[in-house]
This record gives structure tokens, C-alpha cells and sequence, in this order.
């Protein structure tokens, strides 16, 4: 927006709903946005797309976090691996989280953990974490399993990459071939 | 009503005669959905933009119908004043502002949440580039600026801005196509 007759666009609210702008700049758009009808419209259909992603619970949690889901009242089904597992895991249709955790690790000398998930029969990467939550003392990574994770292909393959302060690094594998109960 | 501009709406609320409670109820959906938006921005808390869609509504209603608006024709700058300073306010309380008990009026600023169906929004990240899908996870999930992910992943600032929204555009495009249908 150059003055304040023009319209905001698409990629300026992105800015403004990720605070992304100087704070002049914040100001001027919240002031724009109570005059003009078209542009709150607009504002409104990315507000209810970034705010939908901030609400989100992560696909990776800490123990913390788990602690909180679980005090919420969610339905939380614990599912232990090791590296190098592959097994099928039933996902019921009454529980909230599977909880997928990812144990076996050495995480005393770590100093960050990656982690991607692949699907098994295609190589298709779904989601990186350059940075993941990890519990170094019990050696897990705690992956978040939601209903809606029932949008990507059921077989995926779980890659944490442990990071050490050498420059080392120590892939470890859980292949998790998902399967969600159908509603009724 | 709906197609009078604010200060006739503001003139109609002063006069008191029979069009004030239609006059009313046009410039509350016409303010509450933009209160309601910058509540959400800058308090991040349904139940405190509820309070503070009523509050600024009962006080800007108030002021129109006591003639204390100094210029109608520019009164969406009168109810962004008053936003502003409710959020001020309301930051400095640690409680929830008292609210007015008009049930009229509480109907009128009851906007629907800002909602997606979650198994659609996935479906449509999953059509995503892998780069796409981590800016925007990046953002939004871990709260990120675009400098910082620029950082992370050697790119310029600009670069991840350009990602981010056009990754948000086609998120939008492939919900508004109902593309969104989990397998």
C-alpha cells in the first residue's frame, strides 16, 4: 500500500498477520482495516488461515506440552518405538493424539535434534523440524500423531538426526504405517 | 440501512427517532467483524475479543447517541481510537473488562470464530512444496519472523515473505476449491 486510498494486498496482510512489520507500518494497516470493508474482508480470509496454523498442536511436542494436552482432557494412546521398528499402528477413532515415542536415542551429547517424516513407499518428504523438542535424559522424541494427519499417506518412516557438538550426527528409523479408523 | 455511509448511520443514532435501533444494529455488523480482527491480532485470546467487540461497540454507541463524535464522516477512526485504547486497557488490568448486559447487543457482535476444517487444511498442505510447507510451519507454528527463517534456511528475508504468502495463497485457493478432501 503506497497511500492511504489504496487497497492493502494479499502478500502486506501476510506480512501483518505473521508481525512481520515495523510497528509504523502495523499501525497504518490496523488503521486502513477499520475504514475499508474490502480490505478486512481480505484480512479476514488470511487471518482465519494463520490463526488456524498457530493454533495447531505441533508434530512435535515436548514432555511438557504432553503433560498440558493431557491435563486438557485429549485422549492421548501411547505408542513406544525403537530404531529400526516397522509395525502397523491402529489409530481408534476416540483418541485424539497417538502418541508416537521415538526412544533408543543418545541424547547426552546432543545439541539439536532434525527430524523428518517421509512416506515409506514414495521417499516424499511431509515434514521437516530443523530444530526438535527433545527429552535428553529419557532419550525420546515425542511425535504428536493427530486426526487430521489422516490427509498424508498412512506409511511413513520417522528420521531423527541427532547432532553432536564433534559434528557427528546418528540417523535413527521408525517406520509407523498408520492406519486411522474409518468414522461411523 | 445497510447502504448508508457511517455519519448517516451516526446522524440517525443522534436524532433518537424510530430508525435509531435499525441504524444500530447496521453499524455493529459493519464494526464488529473489524473489531473482532484486530482483537484477535493484538490480544491473541477469543474471550478477550469478545469483551473488548462488546465493549467498543456499547462506547462508540454511546458516543453517537450523545452527539459526542467530533466527525462522523470519519468514524471508523473513532472506533479504532477506541479500540486502541481499550486494548490498552485491557492490557493493563489483569482482569476481563465488565461488560454491558444488552442482550441486542450481544446477538449483534457475536461473529462466527475463525475457524477451518482442520482435515481440509491438511489435505491442502499436503499438496505443498516441502519448502512451502516449513516456512509456513516455521511462522506460524513456532512463531518465527521472516528473518529468523531466512536464517535457518540460507535464504534472504524477501525470499521467505514471497514463500510464505504464496504458500498461504494456494492454501486458500485449494480450500476455496473444496481441493481439501482427505483420502
Amino acid at each position: 500500500m503506497s497511500g492511504p486510498d489504496q487497497h492493502l494486498d494479499w502478500a502486506s496482510l501476510v506480512d501483518y498477520w505473521a508481525g512481520d512489520l515495523a510497528p509504523d507500518d502495523e499501525l497504518t494497516h490496523d488503521e486502513h482495516l477499520f475504514g475499508c470493508e474490502a480490505c478486512s474482508t481480505l484480512s479476514a480470509r488470511v487471518a482465519v488461515l494463520t490463526e488456524t496454523l498457530r493454533d495447531l498442536i505441533p508434530p512435535l511436542i515436548t514432555p511438557e506440552r504432553l503433560a498440558k494436552l493431557a491435563a486438557r482432557g485429549l485422549t492421548i494412546l501411547e505408542n513406544p518405538m525403537q530404531p529400526g521398528d516397522r509395525r502397523e499402528v491402529v489409530f481408534p477413532k476416540h483418541v485424539d493424539i497417538l502418541l508416537h515415542r521415538l526412544g533408543g536415542l543418545d541424547l547426552a551429547n546432543a545439541t539439536h535434534v532434525s527430524f523428518v517424516m517421509r512416506v515409506e513407499s514414495t521417499n516424499e518428504v511431509l515434514s521437516t523440524v530443523l530444530e526438535a523438542p527433545f527429552d535428553r535424559a529419557a532419550g525420546t522424541v515425542l511425535v504428536a500423531c493427530q486426526q487430521h494427519f489422516a490427509a498424508f499417506p498412512p506409511d511413513t518412516v520417522a528420521e531423527v538426526h541427532v547432532h553432536a557438538a564433534d559434528g557427528g550426527e546418528k540417523l535413527s528409523r521408525y517406520t509407523i504405517l498408520h492406519c486411522f479408523e474409518p468414522p461411523t | 440501512m445497510n447502504d448508508m455511509s457511517d455519519a448517516e448511520l451516526v446522524e440517525c443514532i443522534a436524532e433518537a427517532g424510530p430508525r435509531r435501533e435499525a441504524a444500530e444494529a447496521a453499524l455493529c455488523r459493519r464494526f464488529a467483524p473489524r473489531i473482532r480482527l484486530y482483537g484477535i491480532k493484538h490480544l491473541r485470546d477469543e474471550d478477550l475479543t469478545r469483551d473488548l467487540t462488546q465493549t467498543v461497540l456499547v462506547a462508540v454507541l454511546e458516543a453517537a447517541r450523545q452527539r459526542r463524535i467530533d466527525d462522523p464522516q470519519h468514524f471508523d477512526r473513532f472506533v479504532f481510537g477506541t479500540c486502541r485504547n481499550t486494548v490498552a486497557r485491557m492490557r493493563q488490568q489483569a482482569t476481563r473488562l465488565p461488560l454491558a448486559t444488552d442482550e441486542k447487543l450481544a446477538a449483534l457482535v457475536a461473529v462466527p470464530p475463525l475457524t477451518v476444517e482442520l482435515n481440509g487444511l491438511f489435505a491442502c498442505i499436503a499438496k505443498l512444496e516441502e519448502r512451502s510447507s516449513l516456512v509456513l510451519m516455521m511462522s506460524f507454528l513456532e512463531e518465527r519472523s521472516a528473518a529468523e527463517i531466512a536464517t535457518k534456511l540460507s535464504l534472504e528475508t524477501g525470499n521467505v515473505r514471497v514463500i510464505r504468502h504464496r504458500a498461504l495463497g494456494a492454501l486458500r485457493r485449494c480450500l476455496d476449491a473444496g481441493e481439501g478432501t482427505s483420502h
